[in-house]
C-alpha cells in the first residue's frame, strides 16, 4: 500500500512536466481568429475606409463649408491653426484603414493570376488613398509604406509629390488596362460587386482627377493624363451618370463619419459655414456670386431656430427645426463660441416655433447645420468619385481642349454636372430628393449655364460648382480650391489664423511621424507649415 | 530599572522560603481539591489564580508585581480546563502563560510567541526537571506525582548565583545535572544550591527566553553563570512561496506578515484596502470607485511602464485570478480580453480580491522583493501576497464564532467654492433680466453677483431664490453602511479537522442606487490518514452581486463629474423634480449636454455585476521520512461573470436627438451591452522536500513543479436602437454588434530550492525556477529564474552588548519575470471578419500591431540588502531593507510610422528602476503593569528611472495614457517613471528684457499662451508609511493610525473644470469691469499678470470667463497640477474583551468588541477642493491623472466577536 503510494505519488510528478512545451503550438494558435482570408473580404475594408469622412475638422472648414465655433478637440480649419490632434486625421485613416488592407491584398494577388481583377481593383483603391494623402501632405511615404508586415519596413523614406504624381497616373493606368472583363468575377466586391466595367470608369475618373490636378504645376502631363483617362470616349470610359458613382454606401453596421459625428455628442457643435450658406441662398455679395436660391440648400440644410442648446435642437422642442432655405442662417467663418453667440441672438427667430411664444433669443445653437436626420444620417452614403464632379471636371477639360475636347462640349458637361450633383442628393435620403422642376429651373438659369467664353470666364462658374458638388468631399473640395482659387472664399478672419490672409494650403505632418521616423520626415518642426503650397499648387 | 527593561521572564519555579509571599501558592498544591465554588464576581487576580490551582490541582507561578493590583471576574466552575480559564482570565492583563510541565503553568509578562498575536493554547515547553533534594527540610517545591519521586545520593554540593543580562540576579532559573533528573531552581536572589553525584558533571541552566547554557563543574563548588537572551525562541515561522513554512531568521530577503486582526476589524469591502499605510514598501490605495471596486497595490514601486504591475495573490499555496476590471480608459479584462465596450460605463468591476471574506483569513505574508517570490518565477515580478485561510479549529473540540461588523461611511466634502456669483456665463444667467426660462449654464458659474432677494428662472416656469447652494455632495449621497456577518464552525480533532464558514455582506455605497452584496462560503479542512499521509484543502464559493457601482471620471453618465462642476446656484431639488423632458427623455439643464442630470443617472444609468466564485486546492502529503516529504496539489480559480450595462440609456441629453428618437426613424436610442465571462485557472504542482542534519550544517533541498492553464472566454453583445423604451434586452436592440473573445495560455515550471545552514545563524538558500510558455515561440519559450540568499544571525555567531538581543544581515539576488506581458497569439497576424457584412459581402480585418515572433517576458533583476535588529529585551525593534530593482526587456508598443500601415510593434527594449528604502521600527515606550504602549513606524522611500524605452537617450518619452480631459502621463528615459506631461504657460525667456525672464506670456487677446509638452514631475509617491500608536490600559486597548504618501503630483481634474466652470475660488479676479453687453450684463475683465510677447507688460485683457476657460482652450494645465501629498489621521480602534465578565454557565464563552473610525481626519494636503486620494484608476498607465471620483468618506464602525 505504501509503496504504491509512493511510486504514484512520483508518477504524477513526472508526467506533469513529462514535456515542457507539449501542445504549446496549437495552444497559442487563436481559435477565435484565422490565419488566412479571401482577400477580397480585406479589400471590403480598405474601401469602407476610403470614405472621406474624417474631413470634417480641417477640409470642410478651409472651404467654409461645415466648421465648428469650438475650440479644443474640434479646433482646426474653423480657427487656421495646428490642432495636433486633427492634423494627422487623413494620415492614420488611409495608411492605417486603407493602405493596409489594400497592401495586404496585392501581396496575395500580386503572384495570383487567378485574382487578376482583385488585385487591379486594390491597386485602383490604393491609388484612390495616395491621392489623397499626398493632396492634403505633400511629400509622402509612396513605395515603402504599407509594408510594415509584409516587409517589416517601420519607417518608409518620403518621395516627393513631383514623383509620387506619375506613378500613381501609372498605377492607375496599368490597373485599369489590365483589368479583365474575362477575368474572375469578385462577387465578393462590396463596391461594384465585381463589375468590372463600373471598376474601370471608377479608375479612369480618378486618373481624370489626377491629371487635372497637374494643370497648373505640368500642363503637359496633366492633358496627357486627362487624354488618357477619356480614351477618346468620355460617355462609355468615366462615372458622367450617377448610377456610375463610386460610394460608400454606408449601414447602421458600417456608419457615415459624418454622421457619427453629428448624431453622436458633437451634434451641437457643427454648422454651415456663411459663405456656403449665402452663395446657396444667392444672398448679394456671396462667393459664388450667385443670385437664385439653390434648391440644394432645401435639401442640405436645417435651422433650429431661436435653440440655446444642442437639446432645443429636436423636432419637438420650441426652436423644431426650418428646412425652408430662405430661413437659412450661416455662421460667420472663423467665429468663435462667443462671437456666435452673441451674432446668433442677433438672427430672425426662422422656423415654426412651438409653445411657449414668449420673446425668445437665440445663440450659437440657432444657425444652420446639415440636417442630421436626412443628408448626413448615420447611414448616408459617401461619394468616392461622383457624375457630377467628373462631369464639371470634364468642363474644365473641354474649356483647356484636353484629351480631343473643345469649349464647344463644355456646356453640356457643365449642365450635365450639375444636374447630377441635385439628382444626386436623393441618394442621401428620400428627403432630400429635389423636385424635377427645381433642377430643370436652376439647370436652365444663369447659375445652370456656362457662358461660352474664355477659360477665365468659365472657371468662377465652374469652381464654384465643383464647389458645391463637393460638399461632404472634403479632400477634393480642397485640392479643387487650391488649384484654381475658385470660388473666391475670403481668408479666414480669425484673429488667431496661423495663416494669416491666407487658406490652410497642407496640413502638418503628424507629431508621431516626426517623433518615429525622424530621419525620414522632409520637413523640420519650423518648415512644416500649414502655409506650404504642395507641389502642384504651387 | 529593571521593572521597565525586563521584557521576557518567567518565573519557572520558586524557591517557597525565599519567597514567602507564595507560600499560599505552593501550600495550596497540597490541599484537597477544592469542590464546589461558589460563582464570584470580581476580586483579585491572585485569588483568581489561587482558585484555578484548587480547582484544576495544578501549579501556577508568576511574579507577585506582575499580578498586584489587577483585578477580573472569574469562575473556575466555568471552565473544563485550566488552559481555559488562564486565557480567560489572563486575556487583556498584558500578562501570558505558558505550560511548563504536567499540571505546570508559568505566567510572564510578554508574549514570547509573536509580537501582538493574541496568546494561544498551551504549548510545551522544554522538559522540566524534578527532583527532590535532601538539603531542603521542607517538602519538594514541586511534586506533583509523588510515585515519579527520585532519591538521590548527595555527594557533592554546589552553589552558585545566576545573573541575567543587566547584572542581576535571576530568579527561578532551572539548574540540572546533565544526563539525571535531579535539579533546582534559583531564588529571588539568583542563588541556588545543588547537590551532585559526580564532581565532573555538567549543569545546564535554562529559563525559557533565555539561551541554555551548559557548564562544567570541573571540581568546583560554585559555578556562577550569566543568562543571555535566547532569540531563537523569539523566532517566528513564516509562510514563504509555495506555501513552505520557513523559520523568519533563515530568510535572506524580506518579508510582512499580517495579522488577521488587522484584516478584520477596521474592515472594508475590499480586504486589502484595510492594510493601507501598515505594512512598510507596500502602496495600497483604495479606489473612489464604489463599495466592490478594485485595490490597487504596488510592492516596490512601480516595476514596468506598462499599467498592471499587480503582486500575485496566492491563497494557501496556489494562486489565484486578480484581474481587475477597474475604471482604466480602454481596460482590458482577464489575459487582455476586451473590458468594458464603448462609452458611458466607466465603472469599477472590482478585482479579484473583493471575493475574500476578511473572516477567513487566517493570516497574510507578503513577499516583497524577487528573492522572495523567485519560486513564482515569471508571476513574481511585483511581489506576492500570500493568504493562509483558516482549515482546521486551533482548540480541541467543537468551536462556533460569530462575527459582525458595521461600518457607516459618510462623506467627506473637500470643496471650497466660491460662491459670490452664481450660475450663469460672461455675467449673465437665468438671474438676468429677460433671462431664457431653460437652463443652459447649469454647468457654469460665472453669472451675476449673487445679491439677497434675487431669483433666477430655471427650465420653464420654475422661478427659485438665486442664492448659493452648499453642501450638494452631503445633500446628494447618502451615508454608505456596511454590515458584514460571518458565522464559522470548527472542529478539530486529534487526525484532523474542518472550519466552515459562512458569511454575508450587504453595503450600500454612498451613490444611491448603488447596492453590494456578497455570500461567501469558506470551507478548510484536513486530516491525517495516517502517520505519513495526511491531505488538506479549503474551497472557497463566493457570490457577489454589485448594482449600479457609480460611473466615475468621465462626461457622459458621471454623477461625479456632474456635482462637483455643478453651478453653485442650482438647487438639487430643481434637478431632481425637472429630469425627465416632454418624451421622457433627460431635460437639457446645461449646454454641456455631455453632463449628466445627476438624478437622472440615478434613474437611469444602471449596470449590474454578477461573480459566482469558486477557488480552492487540495494537497496530499506524504511524509516518506521524518526527513523527507512529498506533496501533490491540485488548485483551481473558476469565476464566471455576467455585466450588463446601459452605456447609454435612452434619451440621454448627448444623443443627438435630445429626446428618444434613435436616429433612425421608428426606434428609441440608447446603447446597452451584456457581457458574459468565463475564466478558469487550473495549476497542478508536486513539491518533494528533504531536510536534514549534518553536525553544524543542515540542509534542506526541495524540488516540483507546476503546470498552470488559463483559459477565458467572452461573450459580448452591444445593441442600439431599441424597439420598446425602457427594455434593455438585447434582442430589443435594432443594431447588435456581437463578440467573442477567447484567450488560452500554459506556463509549465519546473523548480528546486536549496537552503545550507551553519549552527542555524549562517543561511544560505538559492532557488531556481524554468518556465515554459505557450505563449512564445518555440525558440525562447523556456526562461530560468534564479535566486540566492543569505541570512547571517550575527548575534549568534558573537558575543553581543547586552543591549542586543538579535541582529540579522541579509542580502539577496535573483530575477523573476511577467507572464502577462506577451498576450497569446502576438507572433503571428490572425484575421477576423466582421459581425455584420457591408453591402451583403463580408469585410475582413487584422490588427494594427506588427506580430513579433521572437518576444519575451519582461524579466526584473532585484538585489536587496537587510538588517533586523532587536533592542533592549525587543523593545525597540529595526528592520531595514535596502533594494535596487531592474526591470528589464519591458516590452514597449514601439511605435512605427503609420504610413506603414501599422501602429506598433511590440518590442523587448525597456529599462527602468526602482531603488528604495524599508524601514519598520517598533518601540515599547512605556510598559507598566496596567498600561502598555507600542509604537510601530513603517515607511518607504521609493525612487523610480525610466532607463531606456527604444533607445536610452535621455528625454526619449512614449505616452501611456491620457487626462479625461486634457494632458497625459508620459514615461520619459532619465526621468522618474508617470510623468505628467502636457501644456505649461509659455514663460518669458528673458532675451528682450532679462528681468521679464519666467514671467507668462499673453498674446494680443489676454490669453495666457501655452507652450507644450512640459513634463510636471512624477505622479508617484516617493514616501509612503505610517505610524501607529497603540495603548492597552486594563484591557482597554485603543489604537490609531495616522500614514502618508508623499512626493508625488497628480493633474485635478476637478480643479480643471472647478476653473474653467468658474467655480475654482481663483476665478473670482476679474468679474466685474467688463464691456456691458445690450442686456447690460457684465463678463467681467481679467489683465494677466505677466508680459506680452514683445516682453513688455501685459494690458490685454480678456473676459472673466474666457480668461479662464483656457484652461480647455488651450490644454493648460498648469494650474490644476499638485503636490499629491496628504497626511491622514487613517483609523482609531478601540476595543475591549468583555469575556471576563461572562457568567461561566453563559453559553457564550469569549465577546469581543471593537469601535473603528477610518479616515478620520485629513491632516494636510495640497491639492485645491479634492482629498487627492479620491482616485478611479487601477492602471499606472493613468497615474495622477485625477478626475472627479466619489467623495472620499469617513467610515465609523463596530466589530462584534462572538465565540460559543
Amino acid at each position: 500500500m505504501k509503496k504504491k503510494l509512493n511510486i504514484s505519488i512520483l508518477a504524477l510528478s513526472f508526467l506533469l512536466v513529462a514535456a515542457c512545451d507539449d501542445g504549446f503550438d496549437e495552444l497559442n494558435t487563436s481559435k477565435s481568429g484565422a490565419i488566412s482570408l479571401d482577400p477580397v473580404f480585406v479589400l471590403n475594408n480598405a474601401i469602407i475606409n476610403s470614405s472621406p469622412s474624417s474631413s470634417h475638422v480641417y477640409e470642410e472648414a478651409i472651404v467654409q463649408q461645415w466648421f465648428s465655433t469650438n475650440t479644443g478637440v474640434l479646433e482646426g480649419g474653423n480657427f487656421n491653426k495646428v490642432n495636433v490632434n486633427n492634423t494627422p486625421l487623413n494620415w492614420t485613416n488611409y495608411y492605417q484603414n486603407v493602405i493596409r488592407y489594400t497592401s495586404d491584398v496585392i501581396s496575395h494577388t500580386k503572384e495570383d493570376e487567378e485574382r487578376a481583377n482583385l488585385y487591379h481593383m486594390a491597386r485602383i483603391i490604393q491609388a484612390n488613398a495616395f491621392l489623397i494623402l499626398t493632396d492634403t501632405y505633400g511629400d509622402i511615404p509612396y513605395a515603402e509604406a504599407g509594408a510594415g508586415y509584409t516587409e517589416q519596413l517601420f519607417f518608409p523614406v518620403y518621395e516627393t509629390q513631383q514623383v509620387i504624381y506619375p506613378k500613381i497616373i501609372d498605377e492607375l493606368t496599368q490597373a485599369v488596362a489590365a483589368l479583365g472583363v474575362a477575368g474572375k468575377v469578385e462577387t465578393g466586391d462590396a463596391l461594384f460587386a465585381g463589375d468590372i466595367a463600373k471598376w474601370k470608369k471608377f479608375g479612369n475618373s480618378l486618373l481624370l482627377r489626377a491629371g487635372m490636378h497637374l494643370t497648373k504645376a505640368d500642363a503637359a502631363k496633366a492633358a496627357a493624363t486627362v487624354t488618357a483617362a477619356i480614351g477618346g470616349n468620355a460617355a462609355a470610359n468615366l462615372i458622367i451618370v450617377n448610377a456610375d458613382n463610386a460610394a460608400v454606401r454606408h449601414d447602421a453596421n458600417f456608419v457615415n463619419g459624418f454622421g457619427n459625428t453629428v448624431n453622436g455628442t458633437e451634434a451641437a457643435n457643427f454648422y454651415l459655414a456663411e459663405p456656403f450658406v449665402n452663395a446657396l441662398k444667392g444672398t448679394p455679395g456671396n462667393v459664388g456670386n450667385t443670385t437664385v436660391l439653390d434648391p440644394r440648400l432645401g435639401a442640405i440644410a436645417i435651422r433650429y431656430g431661436g435653440a440655446r442648446s444642442g437639446g432645443d435642437q429636436t423636432a419637438n422642442s420650441f426652436a423644431n427645426g426650418s428646412k425652408v432655405p430662405s430661413d437659412q442662417f450661416g455662421t460667420p467663418i472663423g467665429s468663435t463660441d462667443g462671437e456666435a453667440d452673441l451674432s446668433g441672438a442677433l438672427l430672425p427667430p426662422g422656423g415654426s416655433y412651438g409653445t411657449p411664444a414668449a420673446p425668445r433669443t437665440g445663440n450659437r445653437f440657432s444657425y444652420s447645420q446639415v440636417d442630421r436626420n436626412r443628408m448626413v444620417k448615420r447611414t448616408s452614403p459617401l461619394f468616392l468619385v461622383t457624375a457630377s464632379q467628373t462631369n464639371l471636371l470634364l468642363a474644365e477639360a473641354a474649356m483647356r481642349g484636353f484629351g480631343g475636347l473643345t469649349a464647344a462640349d463644355a456646356p453640356t458637361f457643365f449642365s450635365a454636372g450639375i444636374r447630377a450633383n441635385m439628382e444626386q442628393m436623393e441618394s442621401y435620403d428620400p428627403g432630400c430628393k429635389i423636385a424635377t422642376a427645381d433642377i430643370d429651373a436652376y439647370v436652365a438659369g444663369a447659375e445652370g449655364t456656362l457662358s461660352n467664353g474664355s477659360l477665365d470666364a468659365a472657371l468662377p462658374q465652374i469652381g464654384y460648382q465643383y464647389w458645391v458638388a463637393s460638399f461632404l468631399h472634403g479632400p477634393e473640395a480642397w485640392a479643387n480650391l487650391r488649384r484654381i482659387n475658385y470660388p473666391a472664399l475670403t481668408p479666414n478672419p480669425n484673429s488667431g489664423s496661423q495663416v494669416p490672409g491666407g487658406f490652410i494650403q497642407r496640413l502638418t505632418y503628424p507629431d508621431a511621424e516626426r517623433l518615429v521616423n525622424t530621419s525620414n520626415v522632409p520637413l523640420t518642426k519650423e518648415q512644416d507649415l500649414l502655409s506650404l503650397k504642395v507641389w502642384w499648387a504651387q | 530599572m529593571k521593572k521597565y527593561y525586563l521584557l521576557i521572564g518567567m518565573l519557572l519555579f520558586m524557591y517557597h522560603q525565599a519567597r514567602p509571599q507564595h507560600a499560599d501558592l505552593y501550600a495550596a498544591v497540597h490541599k484537597p481539591a477544592h469542590v464546589g465554588q461558589q460563582e464570584k464576581d470580581s476580586g483579585p487576580l491572585k485569588q483568581a489564580l489561587v482558585e484555578i490551582e484548587r480547582s484544576f490541582q495544578v501549579s501556577i507561578a508568576y511574579k507577585d508585581e506582575w499580578i498586584e493590583n489587577k483585578h477580573v471576574h472569574f469562575s473556575a466552575s466555568a471552565f473544563r480546563a485550566p488552559e481555559q480559564a488562564l486565557d480567560s482570565i489572563l486575556k487583556d492583563t498584558g500578562l501570558y502563560y505558558e505550560k511548563a510541565g504536567d499540571k505546570f503553568y508559568v505566567i510572564y509578562k510578554r508574549n514570547i510567541r509573536s509580537a501582538g498575536a493574541p496568546q494561544s493554547s498551551a504549548v510545551a515547553m522544554p522538559s522540566v526537571y524534578l527532583s527532590r533534594m535532601d538539603n531542603f527540610t521542607s517538602p519538594l517545591i514541586v511534586n506533583f506525582s509523588p510515585t515519579r519521586t527520585i532519591e538521590l545520593p548527595m555527594l557533592v554540593s554546589i552553589s552558585g548565583t545566576i545573573t541575567d543580562e543587566n547584572g542581576n540576579g535571576f530568579p527561578g532559573v532551572n539548574v540540572v545535572v546533565k544526563g539525571t533528573a535531579s535539579g533546582t531552581t534559583t531564588d529571588t536572589n539568583g542563588k541556588y544550591t545543588l547537590s551532585v553525584d559526580n564532581e565532573n558533571a555538567t549543569l545546564v541552566f535554562s529559563f525559557v527566553g533565555y539561551k541554555t547554557e551548559e557548564v562544567s563543574i570541573a571540581g568546583r563548588t560554585v559555578v556562577d553563570v550569566v543568562m543571555t537572551p535566547d532569540v531563537q525562541s523569539l523566532d517566528e515561522v513564516v509562510v514563504t512561496a509555495l506555501g513552505i513554512e520557513r523559520s523568519a531568521k533563515s530568510l535572506g530577503y524580506a518579508t510582512s506578515k499580517v495579522n488577521a486582526d488587522q484584516l478584520t476589524i477596521n474592515r472594508s469591502p475590499n480586504l486589502m484596502n484595510s492594510l493601507q499605510g501598515k505594512i512598510a514598501g507596500v502602496n495600497i490605495s483604495s479606489l473612489g470607485t464604489g463599495p466592490g471596486g478594485t485595490s490597487k497595490i504596488r510592492i516596490r514601486g512601480q516595476s514596468s511602464i506598462n499599467g498592471q504591475n499587480n503582486p500575485l495573490i496566492v491563497i494557501n499555496g496556489v494562486p489565484i485570478d486578480n484581474t481587475n476590471f477597474g475604471t482604466n480608459p480602454g481596460n482590458l479584462g482577464s489575459d487582455n480580453s476586451i473590458g468594458t465596450r464603448g462609452g458611458g460605463a466607466t465603472t469599477d468591476g472590482g478585482d479579484g480580491l473583493t471575493s475574500i471574506n476578511p473572516d477567513d483569513v487566517e493570516s497574510m505574508t507578503v513577499l516583497k522583493g524577487a528573492a522572495a517570490s523567485a519560486l513564482y518565477g515569471s508571476r513574481a515580478k511585483d511581489g506576492v501576497i500570500m493568504i493562509t485561510t483558516k482549515s482546521r479549529g486551533t482548540e480541541k473540540g467543537i468551536g462556533v464564532t460569530y462575527n459582525m461588523n458595521f461600518m457607516d461611511d459618510q462623506v467627506l466634502d473637500f470643496t471650497d467654492y466660491q460662491y459670490e456669483f452664481g450660475q450663469g456665463e460672461n455675467g449673465a444667467g437665468p438671474a438676468s433680466p429677460n433671462a431664457p426660462a431653460n437652463p443652459v449654464t447649469g454647468q457654469w458659474s460665472f453669472g451675476p453677483r449673487i445679491q439677497p432677494g434675487m431669483t433666477q428662472v430655471l427650465y420653464n416656469n420654475v422661478v427659485v431664490p438665486y442664492e448659493p447652494q452648499r453642501d450638494i455632495l452631503t445633500k446628494f449621497y447618502r451615508h454608505g453602511q456596511t454590515f458584514t456577518n460571518t458565522i464559522s464552525l470548527s472542529a478539530n480533532g486529534d487526525k484532523g479537522g474542518m472550519t466552515l464558514s459562512v458569511a454575508n455582506m450587504d453595503s450600500k455605497g454612498i451613490t444611491p442606487t448603488n447596492n453590494y452584496n456578497r455570500k461567501t462560503i469558506n470551507l478548510g479542512f484536513g486530516y491525517d490518514l495516517s502517520e505519513k499521509l495526511s491531505f488538506k484543502g479549503n474551497i472557497n464559493y463566493s457570490n457577489e452581486d454589485n448594482k449600479n457601482p457609480p460611473v466615475v471620471s468621465e462626461q457622459d453618465n458621471s454623477i461625479p463629474t456632474s456635482l462637483y462642476a455643478m453651478a453653485n446656484t442650482m438647487p438639487l431639488d430643481v434637478l431632481r423634480d425637472n429630469q425627465y423632458n416632454s418624451q421622457g427623455g433627460e431635460a437639457s439643464f446645461s449646454r454641456f449636454t455631455n453632463r449628466v442630470n445627476p438624478y437622472w443617472a440615478l434613474s437611469e444609468v444602471k449596470q449590474n455585476i454578477r461573480r459566482d466564485r469558486i477557488f480552492g486546492n487540495l494537497s496530499v502529503k506524504y511524509d516518506f521520512t521524518p526527513w523527507l516529504f512529498a506533496q501533490v496539489r491540485v488548485g483551481q480559480d473558476y469565476w464566471s461573470r455576467a455585466q450588463d450595462y446601459r452605456n447609454l440609456p435612452t434619451g440621454k441629453n448627448s444623443l443627438a436627438q435630445g429626446g428618444i428618437a434613435s436616429a433612425t426613424p421608428g426606434f428609441v436610442n440608447g446603447l446597452y451591452t451584456q457581457d458574459a465571462r468565463t475564466f478558469r485557472e487550473t495549476n497542478v504542482d508536486f513539491l518533494v522536500s528533504a531536510t536534514k542534519q549534518f553536525s553544524d550544517f543542515g540542509v534542506n533541498v526541495t524540488a516540483g513543479g507546476n503546470q498552470m492553464y488559463r483559459r477565458s472566454d467572452l461573450n459580448s453583445v452591444q445593441v442600439t436602437d431599441f424597439v420598446v423604451k425602457g427594455l434593455y434586452t438585447v434582442q430589443n436592440g435594432r443594431l447588435k454588434d456581437p463578440l467573442y473573445d477567447l484567450s488560452e495560455r500554459q506556463v509549465n515550471s519546473l523548480y528546486g530550492s536549496a537552503e545550507v545552514n551553519y549552527k542555524q545563524f549562517l543561511y544560505l538558500n538559492a532557488t531556481a525556477r524554468n518556465d515554459w510558455f505557450s505563449t512564445l515561440s518555440k525558440d525562447n519559450r523556456s526562461i530560468l529564474y534564479p535566486s540566492v540568499s543569505l541570512s547571517y544571525v550575527f548575534s549568534e555567531s558573537f558575543t553581543m552588548p547586552a543591549w542586543l538581543d538579535f541582529g540579522k544581515l541579509r542580502v539577496a539576488y535573483a530575477e523573476a519575470g511577467s507572464d502577462t506581458d506577451v498576450p497569446p497569439y502576438a507572433d503571428k497576424l490572425f484575421y477576423s471578419t466582421s459581425a455584420a457584412p457591408f453591402a451583403g459581402q463580408p469585410v475582413g480585418s487584422f490588427g494594427t500591431t506588427v506580430p513579433n515572433a521572437s518576444l519575451r517576458p519582461m524579466r526584473i533583476e532585484e538585489t536587496e540588502l537587510g538588517l533586523e535588529l532587536k533592542l533592549f529585551k525587543s523593545r525597540v525593534g529595526f528592520d531595514f531593507a535596502v533594494y535596487r530593482k531592474l526591470t528589464i526587456d519591458q516590452i514597449v508598443n514601439a511605435q512605427i510610422s503609420n504610413a506603414s500601415g501599422f501602429v506598433n510593434t511590440r518590442i523587448n527594449s525597456g529599462e527602468s528602476e526602482n531603488k528604495g528604502i524599508e524601514m519598520m521600527v517598533n518601540l515599547v515606550p512605556i510598559e507598566l503593569a496596567d498600561f502598555q504602549w507600542n509604537f510601530t513606524f513603517n515607511g518607504s522611500y521609493n525612487e523610480s528611472k525610466v532607463l531606456s524605452l527604444l533607445t536610452a537617450n535621455d528625454g526619449e518619452r512614449i505616452t501611456v495614457g491620457n487626462h479625461v480631459f486634457n494632458g497625459s502621463l508620459a514615461q520619459v528615459v532619465g526621468m522618474p517613471m508617470g510623468q505628467i506631461i502636457g501644456n505649461g504657460y509659455r514663460r518669458d525667456d528673458g532675451s528682450i528684457n532679462p528681468e521679464n525672464k519666467g514671467k507668462i506670456v499673453f498674446g494680443a487677446d489676454g490669453l495666457p499662451l501655452t507652450t507644450s509638452n512640459i513634463l510636471f514631475g512624477s505622479a508617484l509617491p516617493k514616501w509612503v508609511g505610517g505610524f501607529t500608536n497603540s495603548f492597552n490600559y486594563k484591557g482597554v486597548t485603543l489604537s490609531f493610525l495616522i500614514d502618508f504618501k508623499l512626493g508625488g503630483k497628480l493633474l485635478s481634474g476637478t480643479n480643471f473644470n472647478a476653473i474653467r466652470h468658474g467655480l475654482h475660488k481663483m476665478t473670482l479676479e476679474g468679474r466685474e469691469g467688463g464691456t456691458l453687453d445690450a442686456n447690460g450684463n457684465d463678463p467681467g475683465k481679467v489683465i494677466g499678470d505677466g508680459v506680452n510677447e514683445a516682453s513688455e507688460p501685459n494690458t490685454a485683457f480678456a473676459t472673466n470667463e474666457n480668461y479662464f476657460s483656457v484652461v480647455r482652450a488651450r490644454a493648460l494645465i498648469e494650474p490644476v497640477i499638485y503636490d499629491a501629498g496628504y497626511w491622514k489621521l487613517r483609523q482609531i480602534t478601540a476595543g475591549y474583551d468583555f469575556s471576563r465578565f461572562l457568567k461561566a454557565s453563559f453559553p457564550i464563552k469569549g465577546l469581543k468588541l471593537s469601535l473603528v473610525a477610518n479616515n478620520v481626519l485629513m491632516l494636510k494636503k495640497w491639492a485645491d477642493n479634492i482629498d487627492p486620494e479620491a482616485f478611479g484608476y487601477s492602471s499606472d498607465n493613468v497615474a495622477g491623472m485625477e478626475s472627479p471620483t466619489l467623495p472620499t468618506t469617513r467610515s465609523i464602525g463596530f466589530n462584534l466577536n462572538v465565540k460559543f
